[in-house]
């Protein structure tokens, strides 16, 4: 592991800068005494993983779940267990989201041919002809107790797995300007959901009503104002943090949230996250890492400072730029790196992280950082 | 902790992200002193840069015209001045698609293994469109099939790629809504397609273009008027189509501007295409100070349009602007002129067949409409392809089959540029951004998102004579179109 402290000075900006630092000096010191991702273990072709795209990755307990391009694969000890196709009796060749009941075991699998259940060692199947799904193009499943939550292209859909009953919402009976479904987040109360050209929306259940959150400027070439409200509305995924009370929402426009109260957007001009492009964004603690097709970037909201984990291209090695909330930068190396730059979805196993990366699974293990 | 998320606003250069001055930053340091100088330089440069930044990022600058002399600055889209939103209250915060890197991909697709020409039988390509005759759609959708295969035939005729003919593997987008999402999924899984043409109704395509960024198809759009398919950043879709935003723009030019009409009203089918199509219309009405007094809906099949001409007639409109298709703005024409209303009477591109006239009449004497190309033009290009079509389908080449024909010789030579690989044949598109493509329908001009933003042309019904002109906005001072870009 090697360190590059970068530093830039002169007589005026000392000054600010080192009141700025005296500020923040709690939190900084905090972030260097801290670990970080600088080992990785990745799944690719070389060791028996599926090629080409893993657009998720779902932990549970010892074992994870990969939906790749052609195939859900089962990890458990560190090495593949299994990969299930089509073949095998799955919906779909592309694995979009898998979600279990941990009550029952059961896996429910997302895919573009419609949605499975894996129980008892055999595939079940639920299509748009043959059940009540509202389309086989399915972006995301979520299990809320007995209720199974399914992001499709034309909506989204309830089951009720005691009763087997179908309920379909769209913009029929819900604030939908678009159906365009992409994810789901379940809370005890609450469901989120992520659809494309509707921003955010959430549904009480209790009180069977719906809240939508959308670009109060409605122009898809522009944010108005800064913290405006969301971002914008082709909103790619959602993921509610209870322990903070806060709701992210990631989109192709830059990163939003949402504590109840107020906005915060972050972009690349004014944040350290490393791309305005996210494919995904997940939040536990005071973490909120945000999926970008540039790496993956982690905004830490205890001391705001943000660390992103790339691979570099030319060396093979693991680059992790740290921004602290001064502007202040620090480049990091690391021998071990993520398996692609182009990040899709991530899963928490304790402190270990899961990336769904465009080339293969990585597993980043937290490893103590000395400031060298 | 909201002091320290604010705490990021002037900390950054504007313009530049952490990562730039990180590499700026992490230039040649060696020594303490030379911290200090690089230092010091480089926030002197970071606050130059914020200076220049920000014209330099809201602003995309295309190529010099052919006197040589640097034309204006871009806006997006084409978009007149007046146009832009909220542009007379404030500078936003952010603008989005005018930037060369706004469809920047970092992905994989690149390094997938390239197809191998000796294995293949066919070099296959997706087609999804409306043929079922039962499609309100379909005359859109045959017409694009015409003009895609007319053009996979020429190129199979000069070889095909590397001996291996192009096959067309074709899909029926169905009319309900939704029913033919998998057929991209099909396409990649199934036909082993290498890029895909399609389709017609912008939901469908907004359907394929989200598949899309997961699977990793190219996409040529040639046929959508929904300008919000090239707004998502996915840099997998390309479209050549004129769409409802330079059509609503010219639109909206002519008549508040040129003809000095003030109380319009707007008559929609009620579909994504009326819904979707008039609202850049009636968006810049609103912002240049001309609300349209009242907007009514008529639904796809309708033949009786007096409720609506009633309500219109009420209002004192003194013009109407029709978001449509050629049938039910021949019955509409007819009926108002019927009814004494002798408004002049404007409309989107589907009107612009000879259907309107054969319905209408005499009541369409008059009839202003968008056309996505100019059909009267003498050009070889244009002839050949005209008298082709004409020999192998019977019938004239509407703007459908030319943009398809265009759609797919663009796709074809990016295929035969890049080999068969999706990611380098979706790089191929891309250079196609800020520059000038000449086809049988005509010039047109893809911006930062793919998208033609070509001036579109004009077309006037008078005795009975289809005739067309080049769009020539007031905003462009008098100059000649091709300086509108």
């Amino acid at each position: 592991m090697f360190l590059e402290r970068t530093g830039k000075s002169s007589s005026c900006w000392a000054v600010l800068r080192m009141a700025a630092f005296l500020i923040l000096a709690t939190a900084s010191l905090a972030a260097q005494g801290s670990s970080l991702y600088t080992k990785w273990i990745n799944y690719t072709p070389a060791n028996g993983f599926p090629k080409g795209e893993v657009y998720c990755v779902t932990v549970d307990g010892d074992r994870v779940w990969a939906g790749t391009r052609d195939g859900l694969v089962l990890l458990e000890n560190g090495s593949v267990k299994k990969v299930f196709t089509t073949k095998d009796g799955l919906a779909g060749h592309a694995v979009m989201s898998v979600a279990v009941d941990k009550q029952t075991g059961d896996v429910w699998i997302a895919t573009f041919g419609g949605l499975s259940r894996y129980s008892g060692g055999q595939f079940k199947n639920y299509t748009n002809l043959t059940s009540g799904l509202a389309n086989d193009l399915v972006y995301g499943v979520a299990v809320q107790g007995k209720y199974v939550w399914v992001a499709t292209t034309a909506g989204v859909n309830r089951l009720d797995t005691y009763t087997g009953t179908w309920s379909i919402f769209n913009e029929s009976n819900a604030p939908f300007e678009e159906p365009w479904t992409y994810d789901i987040s379940v809370t005890a109360d609450r469901i989120y959901f992520a659809v494309w050209g509707s921003g955010v929306l959430s549904y009480d259940p209790e009180h069977n009503s719906w809240k939508p959150y959308s670009d109060p400027d409605g122009e898809m070439e522009l944010v108005l104002y800064r913290n405006q409200g969301l971002i914008h509305n082709v909103v790619s995924s959602v993921s509610y943090n209870p322990g903070t009370k806060t709701f992210w929402a990631s989109t192709y426009f830059g990163l939003s949230s949402y504590d109840g109260r107020n906005w915060h957007n972050y972009l690349t001009k004014d944040s350290g996250i490393v791309s305005n492009f996210v494919n995904a964004v997940r939040s536990r603690g005071n973490e909120v890492w945000a999926c970008t097709q540039k790496g993956l970037s982690e905004l830490n909201t205890s001391t705001n400072t943000w660390t992103t984990y790339q691979p570099d291209a030319k060396t093979g090695r693991g680059k992790i730029l740290v921004t602290h909330p001064d502007g202040r930068t620090e480049r990091i190396g690391s021998s071990t790196t993520l398996a692609h730059n182009y990040i899709l979805n991530i899963a928490f196993q304790g402190d270990d992280l899961w990336v769904a990366t465009a080339q293969g699974l990585s597993h980043g293990i937290l490893q103590p950082h000395k400031e060298q | 902790m909201a002091i320290g998320r604010e705490a990021w606003n002037g900390q950054f250069g504007m313009g530049r992200s952490p990562d730039a001055i990180g590499d700026m930053e992490e230039t040649k340091c060696a020594t303490a002193t030379r911290v200090r100088i690089c230092a010091a330089a480089a926030v002197v440069l970071i606050a130059l840069a914020g200076l220049l930044a920000l014209p330099a990022w809201s602003q995309s600058t295309p190529p010099a015209d052919a006197a040589g002399k640097a034309p204006e600055p871009m806006r997006y889209g084409n978009m007149p001045p007046s146009a832009a939103p909220f542009g007379r209250y404030i500078k936003p915060y952010h603008e989005w698609y005018i930037s060369p890197d706004t469809l920047a991909y970092d992905g994989g697709a690149r390094s997938e293994a390239d197809g191998d020409p000796a294995k293949l039988k066919t070099i296959n390509i997706g087609f999804l469109g409306p043929l079922d005759k039962d499609n309100y759609d379909s005359p859109y959708g045959i017409a694009m099939l015409h003009g895609s295969q007319m053009a996979i035939d020429e190129a199979n005729a000069r070889g095909g790629y590397h001996g291996k003919p192009f096959a067309l593997m074709v899909h029926d987008d169905l009319p309900l809504w939704g029913a033919s999402s998998m057929a991209i999924s099909d396409m990649v899984f199934n036909d082993h397609a290498w890029a895909m043409l399609g389709s017609v109704d912008s939901s469908s395509t907004h359907i394929e273009l989200r598949a899309t960024l997961k699977l990793e198809l190219p996409i040529m759009d040639t046929a959508t008027n929904d300008p919000t398919v090239t707004q998502t950043r996915i840099p997998w879709l390309m479209h050549n189509f004129p769409d409802d935003r330079q059509q609503g723009y010219a639109l909206a030019d002519y008549i508040f501007n040129q003809l000095k009409l003030k109380r319009i009203g707007i008559l929609q089918v009620n579909n994504r295409y009326g819904r979707t199509g008039k609202s850049i219309f009636f968006d810049t009405a609103r912002r240049t100070g001309h609300q349209p007094l009242v907007e009514v809906w008529y639904a796809p099949d309708s033949t009786d349009f007096s409720q609506q001409l009633g309500t219109l007639k009420a209002s004192g409109i003194d013009g109407l602007v029709i978001w449509g298709d050629a049938v039910q703005a021949g019955l509409i024409l007819k009926q108002m002129r019927a009814m004494g209303m002798r408004q002049p009477v404007f409309g989107s591109s589907r009107i612009c067949y000879p259907e309107v006239l054969s319905i209408a009449g005499p009541a369409a004497e008059g009839l202003v409409t968008i056309s996505p190309l100019d059909p009267t033009r003498s050009d070889p290009q244009w002839q050949q392809f005209r008298r082709s079509y004409l020999a192998r389908f019977h019938a004239e080449p509407d703007a459908y089959a030319s943009y398809a024909y265009d759609g797919m010789n663009i796709l074809l030579a990016a295929i035969a540029q890049a080999g068969l690989n999706r990611g380098r044949i979706m790089d191929a598109l891309r250079q196609h951004e800020m520059k000038e493509y000449s086809g049988v329908s005509g010039k047109v001009f893809f911006d930062d998102t793919l998208n033609d933003v070509a001036p579109v042309t004009m077309m006037q019904i008078r005795g009975g004579q289809f005739v067309y002109w080049p769009e020539q906005r007031t905003d462009w001072g008098g100059k000649p179109v091709t300086y509108a870009r």
